[in-house]
C-alpha cells in the first residue's frame, strides 16, 4: 500500500469510526433517554413515575419518604403532605412483635403460675372448724355489680385475646378464613359490650371505693408472709393484694375504657397517632389485667376455702372471717353484725342494700 | 344446599312450625285446665279486673317498687332492648320481609341497633347475675331457667357477632341458634312471653270479682 493509499485507508477508517461512534452515541443516548421518554408518556397517561430527577439520589429520596418526611401540598388537608406515616409502621412492628410476644409470655407465666400453685399447694384450707355463725361480707348490690363486671370482663377478655393472639394460636389450627370469621365476630362483640363494661366498672369502682384505701397493717400483712404464712396474718376487710387488685382495675380499667372509647370513635382524635397509642395502651393494660385476673379468679373461686361464699351468698363463716380478715371480722363482731344463721345474714345483706 | 340455606330454609320453617304448634298446644292445655267455680259473692266485675291487671302489673305495687327496683329495671332493659332489636333491627326487617311478610316496615339506624342491643345485653346479664347471686333465686332456679337464659344470650351474641354481615358462617350460626331457640321456646319458661297474659288475667279476675284492685 502506498502512503497515499494508506492515508486514504486511514481517512476512510476514521470516517467509519466516526460514523460508528456517532451511531453508538446516538443509540446510547436514545437508550439512556428512553425511560425518561417512557416516563413522560406514562406520566401523561396518569401513572406514577418510576424515577426521579434532581440533585437528590433516588435512594435518599425514597429514604426520606419512608421516614415520614413532610413535603408540600396545595390542598387544605396538610396530612396529605406525608406520603408514608412512619408511626404507622412503628405501630405495626409493635403490634406484630413485642406486644403479642411479651403479652403472651405474661399471661402464660400467670397461667402456669396459678395452675402450678394449684397443683402443688392446693387449697388454702380453713384451720379451724366452721362455727355456723356467719358475717355478712358483701351486700346484694355489691355482689350483683361484681358479677356483672366479671361476666363482661370474661366476654371482653376472650374476644380481645382472639383479636390479639388469634393469628398465632388459632390460624395454624383453623386456617385463615375461619380465623377471619372468628376475629370479625369477636371484634363486633367486643365493640358492642365494651361500653356496657365501662358503665358497670365505673359503678363497681364507686361501690368498692370505701374500703380499698391502703391503711396501717396492710404492708405488715404482706411482710408477714400473706397467704403463705402458717399463721395467717390479720388484715382489714380487704388485704394488700385485694386492695392492689382494686387499684389495678381503677387505673388499668380506666385506661382501657378511655383508649377503648378512642378506638370505637376514631373521630374523637384528629391524629392517627392517637389511635395507635390508644391501641397499644388498650392492649397492654388489658393483658396486665387478664394476667392478674387469673390469680384473682383462682383465689376467689377455688383457691381459698370459703372465700367464694362471700360473693355468692353474701356472707362468710365467722372462722373464715377471723382467719383471713381478723381486724375486719373482729370489728363486725363488735358491732354485732355477725349473726347466728345464713337466713339472718341474707336479710342483713338485703337491708344493707336498701339503706 | 349450603348450611346457611339449610338453617334459613327447611330448619327455619320446621322451627317456626314447632314454635307455633307448641305454643298453641301449651295455651290450649292451660285453657283446658279451666278453673274452679268461684263461689264468692261478686262485688265487682271479674272481667274488668282481668283487663286492668294486664296493665297494672306492668309496674310494681306501691310498696314493692324499691324492693324490686333491680329486676324491674333489668327486666325492662332486656325486654325493651330485645324487642327493639328483634322488630326494628335492619337485618331482621329484611329477613322478615323476605320470609314472613312483605309489608313496609321501619328499621333502626345502625347506632340505634347497637344501643338497643347494648341495653338488652346489660339487662339480660343483670338478670342472670341476680339468678346466680341472690340466695333465694339460686334455690328456685333450675336447669330450664339457665338454659333459657343462655340460649337467649347466645342468640343475641351470635347476632351481634354477625352484625357486619361479611361472613356467611356467622349468619348461619346465628340462624341455627335462633332455630334452636324457637324449638325450645314452647317447652320452657320462655313461654312466659305468652302465658303472662293468662296469669295476670286469672289473678286480676280473682281479685277483681272481690272488689280488690289486682
Amino acid at each position: 500500500m502506498t502512503p497515499r493509499g494508506l492515508t486514504r485507508f486511514l481517512q476512510k477508517l476514521g470516517y467509519a469510526g466516526l460514523l460508528v461512534l456517532g451511531v453508538w452515541f446516538a443509540m446510547t443516548g436514545f437508550a439512556l433517554n428512553a425511560p425518561a421518554f417512557a416516563q413522560a408518556q406514562e406520566t401523561a397517561a396518569g401513572s406514577v413515575p418510576g424515577g426521579v430527577e434532581g440533585s437528590t439520589s433516588d435512594s435518599d429520596f425514597w429514604r426520606s419518604i419512608s421516614q415520614g418526611e413532610r413535603g408540600k401540598v396545595s390542598i387544605p388537608d396538610q396530612k396529605a403532605a406525608v406520603m408514608i406515616n412512619r408511626s404507622g409502621e412503628d405501630w405495626r412492628l409493635v403490634r406484630m412483635g413485642p406486644l403479642p410476644l411479651w403479652g403472651g409470655v405474661l399471661i402464660g407465666i400467670s397461667l402456669v403460675g396459678v395452675l402450678g400453685f394449684a397443683l402443688l399447694h392446693g387449697k388454702f384450707k380453713l384451720h379451724g372448724q366452721r362455727t355456723g355463725r356467719v358475717i355478712p361480707r358483701f351486700s346484694q348490690g355489691e355482689r350483683w355489680v361484681h358479677w356483672f363486671v366479671a361476666s363482661l370482663f370474661i366476654l371482653l377478655g376472650l374476644t380481645g385475646l382472639v383479636i390479639l393472639f388469634g393469628r398465632y394460636l388459632l390460624k395454624p389450627v383453623l386456617g385463615a378464613d375461619a380465623l377471619g370469621a372468628i376475629a370479625n365476630a369477636g371484634l363486633q362483640a367486643h365493640n358492642l359490650l365494651g361500653p356496657i363494661f365501662i358503665v358497670a366498672m365505673s359503678i363497681m369502682l364507686v361501690m368498692y371505693f370505701k374500703d380499698n384505701f391502703y391503711q396501717k397493717g396492710d404492708f405488715t400483712w404482706a411482710l408477714k408472709g400473706a397467704f403463705f404464712s402458717k399463721n395467717h396474718p390479720p388484715s382489714w376487710k380487704y388485704n394488700l393484694g385485694e386492695k392492689s387488685w382494686y387499684w389495678l382495675i381503677a387505673f388499668g380499667g380506666t385506661a382501657i375504657a378511655v383508649s377503648g372509647v378512642f378506638l370505637i370513635f376514631p373521630t374523637l382524635l384528629d391524629d392517627v397517632r392517637g389511635m395507635q397509642l390508644s391501641h397499644i395502651v388498650h392492649a397492654i393494660c388489658a393483658i396486665v389485667l387478664i394476667a392478674a385476673s387469673l390469680g384473682h379468679i383462682y383465689l376467689g373461686v377455688w383457691g381459698v376455702e370459703g372465700a367464694v361464699d362471700g360473693m355468692t351468698l353474701g356472707y362468710v363463716d365467722e372462722t373464715w372471717g377471723l382467719e383471713h380478715h381478723r381486724w375486719w371480722a373482729e370489728e363486725e363482731i363488735r358491732k354485732n353484725h355477725a349473726v347466728e344463721s345464713a337466713p339472718e345474714a341474707v336479710l342483713a345483706a338485703k337491708k344493707e342494700t336498701s339503706t | 344446599m349450603s348450611f346457611l340455606e339449610f338453617v334459613e330454609g327447611p330448619l327455619w320453617y320446621f322451627a317456626v312450625a314447632v314454635f307455633l304448634l307448641g305454643a298453641l298446644w301449651k295455651v290450649v292445655g292451660i285453657l283446658r285446665l279451666g278453673r274452679k267455680a268461684d263461689l264468692s259473692i261478686p262485688r265487682a266485675s271479674a272481667t274488668v279486673g282481668a283487663v286492668r291487671s294486664q296493665f297494672l302489673h306492668f309496674v310494681p305495687h306501691g310498696g314493692f317498687t324499691f324492693r324490686t327496683i333491680y329486676h324491674l329495671t333489668a327486666g325492662y332493659m332486656f325486654h325493651i332492648g330485645l324487642f327493639l332489636v328483634l322488630l326494628f333491627g335492619a337485618p331482621h326487617v329484611i329477613f322478615a320481609q323476605n320470609n314472613i311478610y312483605a309489608l313496609p316496615w321501619v328499621s333502626l339506624p345502625y347506632w340505634g341497633f347497637v344501643v338497643a342491643a347494648q341495653v338488652a345485653f346489660a339487662g339480660l346479664i343483670l338478670l342472670w347475675v341476680r339468678r346466680i347471686s341472690d340466695p333465694v333465686m339460686i334455690k328456685i332456679s333450675d336447669k330450664d331457667d339457665h338454659i333459657g337464659s343462655w340460649l337467649t344470650f347466645l342468640v343475641m351474641l351470635s347476632g351481634c357477632m354477625a352484625l357486619q354481615e361479611s361472613v356467611g358462617a356467622l349468619r348461619a350460626t346465628h340462624m341455627l341458634l335462633v332455630d334452636l331457640w324457637l324449638i325450645y321456646f314452647p317447652f320452657s319458661r320462655l313461654m312466659h312471653a305468652v302465658t303472662f297474659v293468662f296469669s295476670r288475667g286469672y289473678t286480676g279476675a280473682f281479685f277483681g270479682r272481690r272488689g280488690i284492685v289486682p
